[in-house]
């Protein structure tokens, strides 16, 4: 993979999404999210875009350090600490293998769920993730192609985000509805679908 | 809208650059950002103490940095936490080798970003650096059990929480000793507030909630969060009453007691009606075998032009009795 090309998409598709994720989060939060998402995307970009450094870790250390700095808000933190934890794992690494995909975004799903003390079932962006990486690491067992591997993830993301609709939420100004929360899917688990959807389509 | 303002979205910085003006002897800046705020006289060898959080409550959070109080305060928006980023370049500049103490209030992107700036410190710098979070709020939500952490918002107590922290970093005390008197303080401080009015964020330019003209609302936060109840203004006696009695009932505060009260107006009500609440609060306690060693009235944990105000008690030992009497010196907290 190259660190690059992830995020060239994930901004991308951040940006493209920017509105329905506003929408989204204005029926359970203060609606920010999609301006948060496609500003820290953006910003994670462009910190390596230009950069010639080859330690993979340092690449999404600086990354994540750029998007705190750019939308301290919950949900940005939140993905700056996911990508800053990768960084910390995969420090001076100048290559990352197809067998390690699901090793990579499990340090992701590390940093968040210890910044946010979230849990996987809590109608959150672990909901989206965390299939997605059951499936990576099931491709790889079954020696798939990187391109397989990464399309099985953005897949089952999908999947774990509309399977949120119907989960009661924990976390944040969503918490406060109680049962009336279950009808509506998690905004937080959208962004997960994106970032894997980005991630297939850097690596095919 | 009625503000005294250039454009909105200088407001914070601006306002910023009035303090520098205003206070060279004792506040300064560094990485070339004025939201990094600092000591204009840092102490070699003592424990660093840091704050941050969003703009609108001045004094709160950085007006307390200063001699014996705080040492520095990263600066977010108005109702936004700043970046760990910020908070990270006032945790180099404040740390001497003794490490660093964060103290601030318990919202999540605040919690998220601090969290995040101590893993910086540690991870690049190899600073020490130990939290203590203020959750004074009765009306947020219900006490938690010890050990777990508390869902309450944190709002002027936090004051008490600098002092006696502060006043043991300048007595050069340990990272973990200061650590130690901050927990015992925050522990011993519980807070009520009252709003009459709402307030408005200069970005936005209205009101994010409305209250009646003869309404109240008790409880409400200090970002307009809801609070207890709403209901028809009542006399200043009545509010005083009901506000002290969820105060009191919840450390317990009880007979034989010695505790500090901060009466602390939200922005827009008059420093005399603060006084009026003064006198009952001192009936109440008088009653309830409760001695008071010291007020402290006026603002201090402000949310832009709110009217309303509220109480802080914390429960004083000889310890925190000791700290909280300290001299100490800041642009909006000056003690002799």
């Amino acid at each position: 993979m190259i660190v690059q090309d992830f995020l060239a998409s994930a901004s991308a598709l951040m940006t493209e999404n920017r509105d329905r994720l506003i929408d989204m989060d204005s029926v359970v939060g203060d609606g920010d999210l999609g301006l948060t998402m496609s500003d820290g995307f953006k910003a994670a970009y462009e910190s390596i875009k230009e950069s010639d450094e080859q330690d993979v870790g340092k690449l999404f250390y600086t990354a994540g350090k750029a998007m705190s700095v750019a939308v301290p808000s919950t949900m940005g933190t939140l993905m700056a600490s996911g990508l800053m934890q990768v960084g910390k794992t995969f420090k001076g690494r100048t290559e990352v293998q197809t067998t390690e995909y699901a090793a990579l975004f499990q340090a992701y799903f590390d940093g968040v769920s210890a910044r946010g003390k979230a849990k996987v079932g809590e109608k959150t962006f672990l909901d989206g993730l965390f299939p997605a990486i059951s499936a990576m690491q099931e491709a790889i067992e079954a020696g798939m192609s990187a391109a397989q591997v990464a399309q099985a993830a953005s897949d089952a993301a999908q999947k774990g985000f509309e399977a949120t609709q119907g989960m009661i939420a924990v976390h944040g100004r969503a918490a406060t509805r109680g049962e009336a929360s279950r009808q509506l899917l998690d905004p937080g688990a959208a962004v997960a679908a994106l970032l894997m959807k980005a991630f297939a389509q850097s690596v095919s | 809208m009625k503000k005294i303002l250039n454009k909105p979205e200088n407001y914070v910085n601006e306002m910023l650059e009035g303090l520098y003006i205003a206070h060279p002897d004792l506040i300064t800046y560094t990485n070339n950002d004025v939201r990094c705020l600092v000591t204009a006289n840092k102490k070699e060898g003592k424990v660093g103490i840091a704050t941050g959080g969003g703009s609108g409550h001045l004094p709160l959070f950085l007006g307390y940095v200063g001699k014996g109080m705080l040492d520095g305060c990263s600066v977010g928006d108005v109702f936004q936490s700043p970046s760990a980023e910020q908070m990270h370049a006032v945790t180099k500049y404040i740390d001497s080798g003794a490490g660093v103490l964060y103290i601030y209030g318990n919202y999540n992107g605040d919690i998220f970003n601090f969290d995040m700036a101590a893993e910086m410190a540690d991870f690049e710098d190899g600073i020490r650096v130990e939290s203590v979070v203020g959750a004074d709020d009765v009306a947020s939500a219900g006490p938690t059990d010890l050990g777990q952490k508390s869902t309450r918002r944190g709002v002027a107590g936090i004051v008490f929480v600098y002092k006696c922290a502060g006043a043991a970093a300048d007595a050069m005390l340990s990272l973990d000793e200061v650590k130690r008197v901050a927990e015992k303080a925050a522990h011993n401080v519980r807070t009520m507030g009252v709003a009459l009015t709402p307030c408005i964020v200069p970005r936005v330019g209205k009101p994010g909630f409305s209250l009646g003209e003869d309404e109240m609302e008790i409880g409400m936060g200090i970002h307009g969060e809801t609070g207890i109840r709403r209901g028809k203004l009542e006399s200043a006696d009545q509010i005083t009453v009901e506000m002290l009695d969820q105060i009191v009932s919840d450390l317990p505060f009880t007979t034989g007691d010695e505790v500090a009260v901060l009466v602390n107006g939200l922005g827009a009500t008059p420093v005399d009606e603060q006084y009026i609440v003064v006198r009952k609060i001192n009936e109440q306690l008088g009653k309830l075998g409760i001695s008071v060693h010291r007020f402290y009235v006026g603002e201090y944990a402000t949310s832009l032009e709110m009217a309303g105000l509220s109480i802080s008690v914390m429960k004083l030992d000889a310890e925190l009795k000791t700290y909280l009497d300290a001299p100490a010196q800041t642009p909006f907290f000056v003690q002799l």
